[in-house]
């Protein structure tokens, strides 16, 4: 309780919410791998609310905090004083250094939301057929699973890895704005149908709005001329067994309409 | 509005020489937009004038059932119900303008879809009106026979109350059905004719959302009622008003708390009949293109829940004597924050490039999945629990003989109950994902079972207890009062959000899988976009709700010699805490 009562009278309310504020900011920034500055700027959202509250809980807290300012006294101790005048000049200061840099010109691209599975209308997915080999994992053939195995080793694991966790020889040159999907991941395939994750492997993302590194890996009915790196390197039946291979590995079910698992297993 | 909804009407017609026409242009303005902004206001003012007779009938009741007990009590029960409902004439005229408005607004530039519509609603179009004449009628002459009907007669207003209630329920399952169909199509043929009209209606997506819209209203009309008793109080001068104001707004918060416990419940089953309806509808919302506005709406909710912790830690302020109480409020107040922290993290981050390091952050992704956000949600919720326990204890003296030795195992309870919490979430973070589901339904029973418990304890304890302070309503600061508007803006934006997300889910079309949206304005605006458009319903909404206030505001007034009598100023028997 002294101990408390003389930090109060050393470092006044005003100083202690800079300094905690402060404080979780450094601390923040200090993290590596650095965290991005929208994630920042929510956290800080929340720890100003919470000074906020702090101050505002009872009146005597409120009139500390305003006297600080209001109430100076030129019998206040030299260090009460430095404070004062320290908090007058750094708040402005940091606030309109704030506006200056939301404000000066930039040449990075845009902060991206990336979207982790990318919109798809139902009309698209409807036109995929599941073939019958393919559509129920528990009569899926062992020999299809190693057929997608090999596939996968050949053509996805440089990528995607060959523990299917996204860390392949050339993971790291596709970083931004997402790495190779991870597929032990819980976020990945296993939140997803199998027509879905069918259209993500031929639809891709390379050459259209999905902006990711992707191929696409097989000719679409839709798209039968389509020619890129990669297309028509797997044939439609190749591509359902890596499919197959990539749920049986990673012990995940695809997910089914009709018995979904919860929504919010993972966001 | 009125000469835009007139225009609109006037349009309507014009079009109609275009027969055919599977969109029309109304004056200019871009119909999509135009039909957003008219049925989120039409969608709020009907939350509001069905929620709040929900409650207030609920208040007048208990008010009746005091009646023998305690005259006082039973009056100022019965007067808190007409005050709320005083909010209603105006509402409910509002509900019918917007409603006219989005009315005009559909059949003028989406002759289309409302040939569809009417094709398999036709005869619902017909019932609709009339359920809605009979709620009118109901509401009128329950409002209007408020003092009519008091005494021996008081029994056939509370009735004339329960019809109102059924009515509007009615009305407005009937409504939801349409809107379901929408997105849950059932009843009709692949090209979108009627086979069964019953299976139209009871569409998978109806039942759920006739349940979360049940509970959201009494949550967002409790919120606003909570709003005008602030209102109310910050222009009131007269220490009776102030107090029972104070108390208005103080029961409307706990109403709205209460039920806002069960409406992740609640959004969750709708979400999961959506996404047995179609996978797609799982993807667009959860991971997909509207998946941000689940951040977002995890940051309202954060800002919803701080805002009604940190009400109720400045409702402590109103206690002589809380001061051991008080002591508590800035160690909930971190905690809350840090929980909130944790439920708001994004699985993927917004970054750049050289922030990047690929979609998830090795330390903080870890934070973004469902166990750690079960973790903190749920240990928010034991922090809300705790603040209210101790708001109860405020003030008051437990004179039971083992007092000490409950207290104790009150809290102990309430450790354990916060430990189990975070170790099942911690065994869940591990255990695969269907395994993960369980331990979070686990968590859920956990809390609802030690709330239950430690409850019980409470109330045993507290059976009898000494008041050495009463609660001096109407001294709480005026900020306590702006916090409740927030509160009620709050609400207001995240209604408009999430209708913005069921609406949105649909993508490319009208009815899901029948009707396909080939208009030109189809397609989703930007995040931003939405937000502005929705702040700017938010707006418009509150600048509505604000003449309504106003004119319940100048309508009565409560004279002052019921204010000397029930004013919770002269004593308020059986605490309500």
């Amino acid at each position: 309780m002294r101990l408390r009562e003389a930090w109060r009278a050393r470092v006044p309310l005003p100083t202690s919410v800079v300094l905690i504020v402060a404080g979780v900011y450094l601390a923040l920034k200090l993290v590596r791998p650095v965290i991005p500055g929208s994630v920042i700027l929510l956290y800080m959202g929340f720890v100003i609310a919470g000074a906020v509250i702090h101050v505002t809980l009872d009146d005597g807290r409120i009139r500390r905090f305003a006297d600080f300012f209001i109430d100076a006294s030129a019998r206040d101790p030299g260090a009460i004083r430095a404070q004062r005048w320290a908090l007058l000049a750094v708040i402005p200061l940091l606030l309109g250094w704030w506006v200056y840099d939301a404000l000066r010109p930039s040449y990075a691209p845009p902060v991206e939301i990336f979207q982790r599975h990318p919109t798809v209308g139902e009309e698209v997915l409807k036109r995929i057929v599941v073939p019958a080999w393919a559509a129920e994992p528990k009569a899926w053939r062992p020999e299809d699973v190693a057929t997608g195995k090999r596939l996968y080793e050949a053509n996805c694991a440089v990528c995607h890895g060959e523990k299917l966790d996204g860390q392949g020889l050339a993971a790291e040159a596709f970083r931004y704005p997402i790495r190779p999907a991870n597929f032990t991941d819980a976020g990945t395939i296993a939140q997803l149908t199998l027509p879905y994750v069918y259209w993500r492997l031929n639809v891709g993302g390379l050459q259209n709005q999905f902006n990711s590194a992707m191929p696409k890996w097989v000719a679409t009915a839709d798209e039968p001329d389509a020619s890129s790196l990669h297309t028509n390197d797997l044939a439609p039946d190749e591509a359902w067994r890596v499919i197959l291979y990539l749920y049986r590995a990673t012990g995940f079910e695809p997910r089914t309409s009709e018995a979904p698992a919860a929504e919010h297993a993972k966001h | 509005m009125l000469a835009a909804a007139l225009l609109a009407a006037g349009n309507a017609f014009a079009q109609d020489s275009v027969a055919g026409a599977d969109y029309a242009a109304v004056a200019g303005i871009d119909s999509r937009l135009a039909v957003w902004i008219a049925a989120q206001l039409h969608l709020m003012f009907a939350a509001f004038v069905l929620a709040v007779p929900m409650f207030a009938l609920f208040i007048e009741y208990l008010g009746w059932r005091a009646e023998r007990t305690d005259r006082v009590e039973a009056r100022r029960y019965d007067w808190l119900a007409h005050e709320m409902a005083s909010l209603l004439p105006v509402a409910y005229s509002l509900t019918a303008i917007t409603g006219a408005l989005l009315g005009f607004l559909l059949f003028a530039a989406y002759p289309k879809v409302m040939r569809h519509l009417t094709g398999v609603f036709g005869p619902t179009f017909v019932v609709y009106p009339l359920f809605f004449i009979a709620e009118t009628l109901c509401l009128y002459f329950w409002y209007y026979g408020w003092r009519r009907w008091q005494g021996d007669a008081k029994w056939f207003h509370i009735v004339l109350g329960l019809l109102l209630n059924i009515f509007g329920t009615i009305v407005m399952f009937i409504a939801d059905a349409w809107a379901t169909y929408m997105m849950t199509p059932a009843g009709v043929n692949e090209s979108g004719a009627l086979v069964r009209l019953y299976d139209a209606v009871w569409n998978p997506g109806w039942m759920p959302l006739n349940v979360h819209r049940l509970v959201a209203n009494v949550t967002f009309g409790a919120l606003l009622c909570s709003a005008y008793a602030a209102y109310r109080l910050l222009l009131s001068d007269n220490a009776r008003e102030r107090a029972l104001y104070d108390w208005m707004g103080y029961t409307g918060n706990l109403i709205a708390l209460f039920t806002m416990l069960f409406l992740p419940f609640a959004g969750y089953y709708f979400g999961f009949e959506l996404f047995a309806f179609s996978a797609t509808y799982g993807v667009t919302l959860m991971g997909g293109v509207l998946s941000w506005l689940f951040i977002i709406q995890a940051i309202v909710i954060a800002v919803l829940f701080v805002g009604a912790a940190y009400y109720s830690w400045l409702g402590l302020l109103r206690i002589p004597g809380s001061e051991a109480q008080q002591r508590w409020s800035p160690v909930f107040n971190v905690l809350l924050i840090a929980g909130f922290a944790v439920w708001a993290t994004p699985h993927t981050m917004a970054a750049s490039i050289e922030e990047s390091t690929g979609g998830f952050h090795p330390v903080l992704g870890a934070l973004g999945v469902m166990a750690p956000k079960m973790i903190a949600v749920t240990l928010v919720l034991v922090v809300l629990y705790s603040s209210y326990l101790l708001y109860r204890r405020a003030g008051r003296v437990p004179v039971v003989a083992w007092a000490s030795t409950g207290t104790r195992v009150e809290w102990g309870l309430v450790g354990l109950m916060a430990l189990t919490i975070a170790s099942l979430g911690v065994y869940g973070y591990f255990a695969p994902a269907h395994i993960r589901i369980k331990t979070s339904i686990w968590q859920i029973y956990v809390l609802i079972g030690g709330i239950a418990v430690t409850f019980a304890l409470d109330q045993a304890l507290l059976r009898g207890a000494r008041t050495i302070a009463a609660v001096r309503w109407g001294t709480m600061p005026r900020r306590g009062q702006y916090v409740l508007v927030l509160l009620a803006a709050v609400i207001v934006w995240l209604m408009g959000l999430m209708g913005y997300a069921r609406s949105g889910a649909r993508l490319n079309w009208h009815v899901f899988g029948i009707l396909e949206d080939t208009s030109a304005e189809a397609g989703l605006p930007s995040l931003g976009e939405a937000a502005l458009v929705i702040t700017l319903i938010t707006a418009v909404f509150f600048a509505l709700l604000g003449v309504a206030f106003a004119i319940a505001g100048l309508a009565h007034g409560t004279d002052e010699r019921t204010l000397a009598e029930i004013s919770p100023e002269a004593g308020l028997r059986g605490d309500t805490r």
